[in-house]
């Protein structure tokens, strides 16, 4: 079994900043992520299987892999059960995770076009206005806070149990909608597919596999094109719909002279008051009394993509950052508000000077100070907290600063608007490049970090291979800092890529690799690939597009990973789910599927292997739409060295 | 000499020894691989449960010296380490006959097939690769809870049972209440093991 504490700490990160600052743990005794994972193994592998369950205290049950052992439950599930119902609640609480992020926002939105919050404004009125054309919101004669209200109380409907279907499913393709109506699963409320998810997962409810799978599905679906959606699209009404915009990256980005404040989480709501406050002429008067040069913002996570991606905010890392970030010495505060937020960070930032704020009620960290957030005074509770990081620098020892990298510049901001304008206002160019085969299609490289696999190597090596081969790639989450880190993200980068793709990208001044946003923002890539499909009047598998999530391991991730493969998209997973101890789940998931949404998942760690599966894959769809292709079976796989397979 | 040792009232009964035993002894050594091998591997620890309700106990071969297995067995298909003092299976000289299963004191040998597809005696080789690797038993690393530890056997036993932690001590006092509930006794204290 691997070991997670390796002499050799390239076979933990690939990034020199990490590398640096997990010796520094090492050396003074700081346990970080990888230490725990040492620690938790071999991690117990019925759990790893799927096919442990607690759901009633009949149980504790577990289903013996290897046959020797019971292969029912008490209550009588097998293997195949077990693992849906767990799977299916994954999906149910990670559908969760993301809508209730979006509740957040919309409360929000309604509250600011009620006028009763402080700090946040109608930023984007053409988005508004957009938006309630497609909800069948009046516009004619009405004031902007009038249409905000219209469009608030379309949305909040979208979470109960009223619709047939959730209002942003009008962006689907018909022949899309069609395939979710056969199977049942066309999502009628956010909410709703969420609760029915616990309620068939409960004891004695939904026994079949297949019926309990199809529900999950619909419950992706439920935050794909709600919750998430919603997320989204009202982030860009209330704080900007994104452009591109040059930023930087890794954790340089920290100023040795300058209060260091880091963004953490997802929710953009609190961070974007705070830079509000952080330009505050009276905060940054007091930071110079403290002896600082200005108050430096930086971002972590998905709530530093919502900062960049908007206001060029400089990120310090992504989801295995977070510790490390602290172990500079220079950070003086996180803020954070809920999410991927490990609750070691307390215990790391006590080996420095660094204050912990938590902020969503949520959300709350024993060790940390809690400031709770309210829209009604955002504004003032923003420079409350910046207040505090000021402070916090006056306890900084500034021997023990190490910031131990320059930045890397990225390019950030390519929202479905900011992509469609970069090529005219239209689709058509990017279409055309694609059936001339000057790029071959897209994929969507999202998802996590995972101290199982060497940070960012995925991410970025699957995204190199794709690159070079003439194949577009939109990132979010991680994955994007994980490129931009590795210089894949400015224009320049299209050097990287093959011939066909370095052509259209230099003519558009873009990078080969293009930051779509935070890990809710994956559904700018479904409005992205409907509004394609429905360009070309096909459904969406018939496109020659795909995700990857090479270092994925949230629960959001796998509801990510459902509504991707039940809207028709393809997808490779680095990291196994647990779902191998039933094999009719995985041939389901794995081969299966194809035939019922058009899509279906597959497992690979290993990147190189990863990227010939995915140009197979679009070679493929470029073969059934009579568009120029390679034959699919002529990509070999590369050879491995590994006898054992 | 070097030993696997059980804490008897330490196990929690959560099989993860079994779970790592088997991995250890299948071909790819991948615990999602090692599910779709064929032949399956098989654990040779096997928890089982103890007298009372909450109590269980890993069972696997004592490596006896002498070892009535292979005093046993007619055609010298067991024999001893020389180096590390354990009892192994010899699969090629294997004929089945089961006078192993039968002469042994702790049940510990079972039937499975091999490589080859014949049916053979299977029992714990006391990870004799992992110990020249200077890496503990499987079951030993996987038991998060201290019920095996591996070492010197007199100076482990000397040292008698390490303190107990806190939910141990609470899992094994539950288990004592819910044996006196199931017993109906309603005074006294429970049997002892």
């Amino acid at each position: 079994m691997a070991t997670h504490r390796p002499a050799d700490l390239r076979q933990l990160t690939v990034n020199a900043d990490a590398r640096a600052m997990i010796q520094r743990s090492r050396d003074e005794g700081i346990e970080t992520v990888w230490d725990r994972l040492a620690a938790q193994e071999p991690q117990c592998g019925y759990c790893s299987l799927g096919t442990s369950c607690r759901n009633c205290s009949m149980g504790p049950c577990r289903i013996d892999p290897f046959g020797d052992g019971p292969q029912k439950g008490v209550c009588g599930a097998g293997a195949d059960l077990i693992v849906a119902r767990n799977l299916g609640r994954t999906i149910a609480a990670g559908s969760s995770a993301h809508s209730d992020h979006g509740r957040d926002v919309l409360e929000v939105f309604a509250l600011t076009a009620e006028g009763k919050t402080t700090g946040y404004e109608i930023r984007d009125a053409g988005k508004l206005a957009a938006l309630a054309a497609e909800l069948g919101v009046g516009t004619a004669g009405r004031t902007t806070e009038e249409i905000a209200r219209g469009v608030a109380d379309v949305l909040m409907e979208d979470f109960g149990s009223r619709r047939q279907q959730l209002s942003f499913t009008a962006r689907v393709p018909a022949k899309r909608m069609e395939v979710w109506r056969k199977l049942g699963i066309v999502p009628r409320g956010i909410d709703r597919e969420n609760v029915e998810m616990l309620h068939r997962t409960h004891m004695g409810v939904d026994s079949d596999y297949v019926n309990l799978l199809l529900h999950a599905l619909r419950t992706g679906l439920a935050d794909g094109w709600g919750g998430s959606m919603i997320a989204t699209e009202l982030s860009d009404v209330m704080f900007g719909t994104p452009h591109p915009t040059m930023s930087q990256v890794n954790l340089g980005v920290l100023k040795a002279e300058c209060v260091n404040i880091a963004l953490h989480g997802h929710n953009p709501l609190l961070s974007d008051v705070i830079v509000k406050a952080a330009a505050d002429p009276e905060l940054v008067a007091l930071a110079k009394a403290k002896g600082a040069k200005g108050i430096n913002l930086v971002g972590l996570c998905c709530t530093g993509n919502e900062l960049q991606m908007r206001k060029g905010i400089p990120m310090a890392g992504n989801h295995l950052m977070q510790e490390l970030v602290m172990v500079t010495g220079a950070l003086d505060a996180m803020v954070v508000d809920y999410q991927c937020i490990m609750p070691s960070i307390v215990d790391v930032a006590k080996c420095f000077h660094t204050v912990i704020i938590s902020t969503s009620d949520k959300a709350k960290l024993p060790g940390a100070t809690h400031v709770s957030f309210d829209p009604h005074r955002g504004l003032e509770i923003g420079k409350e907290i910046v207040r505090k990081g000021i402070d916090a620098y006056g306890n900084r020892n500034p021997s023990r600063v190490r910031i131990p990298v320059q930045p890397v510049s990225m390019m950030a901001g390519f929202s479905v608007e900011a992509i469609v304008g970069a090529l005219g206002g239209t689709p058509a160019p990017l279409v055309d490049a694609i059936k001339s085969g000057a790029i071959r299609g897209a994929v969507g490289v999202v998802g996590c970090n995972n101290p199982k696999l060497p940070q960012d190597l995925g991410h970025i090596q699957l995204t190199q291979r794709l690159i070079e081969n003439d194949i577009l790639v939109v990132v979010t989450g991680c994955a994007a800092v994980a490129n931009g880190k590795a210089g894949h993200m400015v224009p320049e980068g299209a050097r990287l890529a093959g011939k066909g793709l370095r052509a259209v990208c230099e003519s558009l001044g873009i990078p080969p690799v293009l930051h779509m946003g935070s890990c809710v923002d994956n559904t700018r890539i479904l409005t992205l690939a409907a509004a394609l499909a429905n360009f070309l009047g096909v459904d969406i598998p018939a496109l020659p597009l795909a995700g990857a999530a090479p270092e994925w391991y949230s629960e959001k991730a796998v509801a990510i990973g459902a509504y991707v493969v039940a809207s028709g998209i393809y997808t490779v997973l680095g990291v196994a789910p647990a779902i191998f101890g039933s094999k009719n789940v995985t041939s389901l998931l794995a081969d299966g599927l194809d035939g019922v949404v058009g899509a279906r998942f597959s497992i690979e760690p290993d990147p190189e292997k990863a990227a010939i599966l995915i140009r197979r894959h679009i070679e493929g769809k470029r073969k059934a739409l009579g568009l120029p292709f390679v034959e699919p079976a002529t990509i070999e796989l590369p050879v491995t060295t590994q006898a054992a397979e | 000499m070097q030993s696997v040792f059980v804490h008897m009232d330490r196990c929690i009964g959560c099989r993860q020894c079994e779970f790592a035993c088997a991995v250890e002894h299948s071909a790819s050594r991948d615990p999602v691989k090692a599910v779709y091998e064929q032949p399956l591997p098989h654990a040779r620890i096997r928890v089982e449960a103890g007298l009372f309700q909450n109590t269980s106990f890993p069972n696997r071969c004592r490596h006896c010296d002498p070892a009535p297995c292979q005093l046993a067995c007619p055609t010298g298909a067991v024999l001893r380490d020389a180096e590390l003092g354990l009892v192994q299976m010899r699969t090629s000289k294997c004929i089945s006959c089961a006078m192993c299963a039968m002469v042994c004191p702790f049940d510990a040998v079972t039937f499975h097939p091999a490589a080859n597809g014949r049916v053979v005696a299977t029992k714990c080789d006391g990870c004799v690769d992992r110990l020249r690797r200077d890496e503990p038993p499987a079951c030993v690393e996987a038991c998060k809870a201290g019920a095996l530890v591996y070492g010197e056997l007199n100076e482990l036993i000397r040292s008698g049972s390490p303190p107990m932690p806190v939910g141990v001590t609470a899992w094994h006092g539950w288990g004592q209440v819910a044996t006196r509930v199931a017993k109906g006794a309603t005074n006294g204290n429970a049997s002892s093991r």
